[in-house]
């Protein structure tokens, strides 16, 4: 199981506290890192100067203030440094174009966010086991 | 017309000027300079004028400058084509400028030079201004329906939008009073009196509702406002995908679903319609001891009707019109879950591609719900 974080793109505090809490629940003790924006989210991945973070999986909600989950996807898949990592978007919509879309930018995987969370609680769990555990991940550069 | 016996007749300058006179058509003769040499009853009873008066005038003594310098252009066209010219030219009228269709041709002298000018001219006004009436009506008519159809695209732009919006950022809240409430529930059961507990728990039951609605409103939107694919396929496979979503393996229930039921529409909208028809069928049945669930294809002078039959709850027929309405419920919330806009989408997606339906139930029997999904002719009727 790999050491790396998580980073955790959303900008609603509460969702972030749920997701959170859902990783411990099912005993991911990866860190995770919160960005509340798609700009600071893009600040980690590609820093001006500085370390980048390298998570080993990037949970990235879509309706995001300043720059906008797709925009932040559109430009880790653009740069190589982050071209390899895997994204998993979870978001609220379901919406055919977001989802059309997301693949079509290279999106791992689109999870749309239950409402139940004890239905969310299954879907990280699964998340986690797939993308920490069963998952290879591509070599860092 | 010659019978040989009577004696000839003689047709002279009398005879034709009485022909000429007695036409609706405005006939002139100039010679070459533009001089007039002969006008007809018309032409004087046009222009308020007598023939004695107007001989040796030109058209610039008649007429306002361009006017005449039109006629005389057209006249000196026609002298130097040596053959009948048809032109259309502007008068003044009574009641404004009227336009003539006019025929303007050369004499010629033995020595083949043309000494004078014929015009023959009909009052078209009539046929033009209604000419002029229907290009303008067209063009009304045209701008109005840009102007609708931007107003539409513009609607639908909204209602995407809100939608959009809907399914984004009414359903965050609910995350949080739903997961929190399980916080609780998790990690403060200890503090938390049973009741208090079941105070939660209710919180949460009502969250997943109105999660729920939220997605019927949603998919009632989708089903408005994406854009309708009439293609061929098989609503028995699709039928039998559906229940395998919706049928839960504790609850026995026989499916006669019919083999082969060919459907012309959009798969991806008549989904919802079966999600919903058999979705309320299976729901239906929950307390019926041998539910039993048909889908069936029955043609109806040449459209195809298809039908969901269960042997369930069934309704008040006196509800039937109702049904369709969206938030419109039948059963109590205890009785029956539900939100009441899947009727709603059921009836949105049929009308969506020209078809019908219609409901028939009887309470503690069954209900039944025929549909089509093709345009038929306005006196057709879904029995």
């Amino acid at each position: 199981m790999t050491e790396r974080p998580i980073l955790l793109v959303e900008d609603n505090p509460d969702d972030a506290l749920l997701t959170v809490r859902a990783f411990t629940k099912n005993r991911i003790r990866n860190e995770i890192v919160v960005a509340t924006d798609g700009e600071q989210a893009l600040l980690r991945l590609l820093p001006a100067e500085g370390e980048a973070l390298r998570p080993a999986l990037i949970l990235l909600d879509i309706k995001l203030p300043k720059i906008d989950g797709l925009e932040v996807l559109r430009r880790i898949r653009d740069d190589e440094r982050t071209r390899n990592l895997p994204v998993v978007v979870l978001t609220t919509s379901n919406e055919e174009r977001d989802v059309v879309t997301s693949y079509t930018l290279g999106a791992n995987s689109f999870v749309r966010k239950p409402v139940v969370f004890e239905e969310f609680v299954a879907a990280v769990n699964a998340l986690g086991v797939y993308w920490l555990i069963v998952n290879e991940p591509a070599p860092l550069g | 017309m010659s019978t040989g016996t009577r004696p000839p007749v003689r047709v002279g300058h009398e005879q034709l000027m009485a022909l000429i006179d007695h036409t609706s058509a405005v006939i002139y003769m100039r010679d070459v300079d533009g001089h007039y040499l002969l006008v007809n009853r018309e032409y004087e009873r046009l222009f308020d004028l007598h023939r004695e008066d107007i001989v040796g005038l030109t058209d610039h003594d008649l007429f306002d400058g361009p006017i005449a310098d039109e006629f005389r252009a057209n006249d000196l066209a026609a002298i130097a084509r040596g053959i009948p010219l048809q032109v259309e030219e502007q008068a003044p009228g009574e009641d404004g400028m009227h336009t003539y269709v006019t025929v303007k041709f050369p004499l010629h002298d033995e020595a083949g030079h043309a000494y004078a000018i014929c015009g023959i001219s009909t009052d078209i006004t009539a046929r033009k201004r209604a000419e002029e009436e229907v290009r303008r009506l067209n063009d009304e008519l045209e701008l109005r329906v840009r102007q609708r159809t931007a107003e539409l695209e513009a609607s639908t732009r909204e209602l995407d939008a809100f939608a959009y919006s809907v399914s984004h950022d009414l359903r965050a809240p609910l995350r949080s009073l739903e997961g929190f409430s399980q916080v609780l529930l998790e990690d403060y059961a200890g503090d938390l009196a049973e009741e208090a507990q079941g105070y939660l728990r209710r919180i949460q039951a009502n969250t997943g509702r109105m999660a729920q609605m939220i997605d019927d409103l949603l998919h009632l939107s989708r089903a408005t406002r994406s854009q309708l694919r009439r293609d061929r396929f098989d609503l028995s496979a699709l039928a039998r995908e559906v229940v395998a979503e919706i049928a839960d393996p504790e609850r026995s229930v026989t499916w006669n679903i019919s083999d082969n039921m060919a459907a012309q529409g959009d798969p991806h909208l008549v989904r919802l319609v079966l999600q919903n028809l058999l979705g309320n069928a299976w729901k239906f049945t929950a307390h019926t001891p041998e539910p039993v669930i048909t889908v069936s294809v029955h043609p109806q002078s040449g459209v195809d009707v298809f039908e969901v039959r269960d042997n369930g709850a069934g309704f008040d027929m006196k509800y039937a019109d109702k049904m369709f309405d969206p938030f419109q419920r039948l059963h109590s919330a205890g009785e029956f879950e539900g939100t009441g806009i899947g009727l709603a989408i059921v009836h949105r997606v049929i009308t969506r591609h020209g078809g019908r339906i219609v409901a028939e139930g009887t309470v503690g029997e069954g209900a039944a719900f025929r549909f089509s999904l093709t345009p038929a002719p306005a006196d057709w009727e879904l029995r």
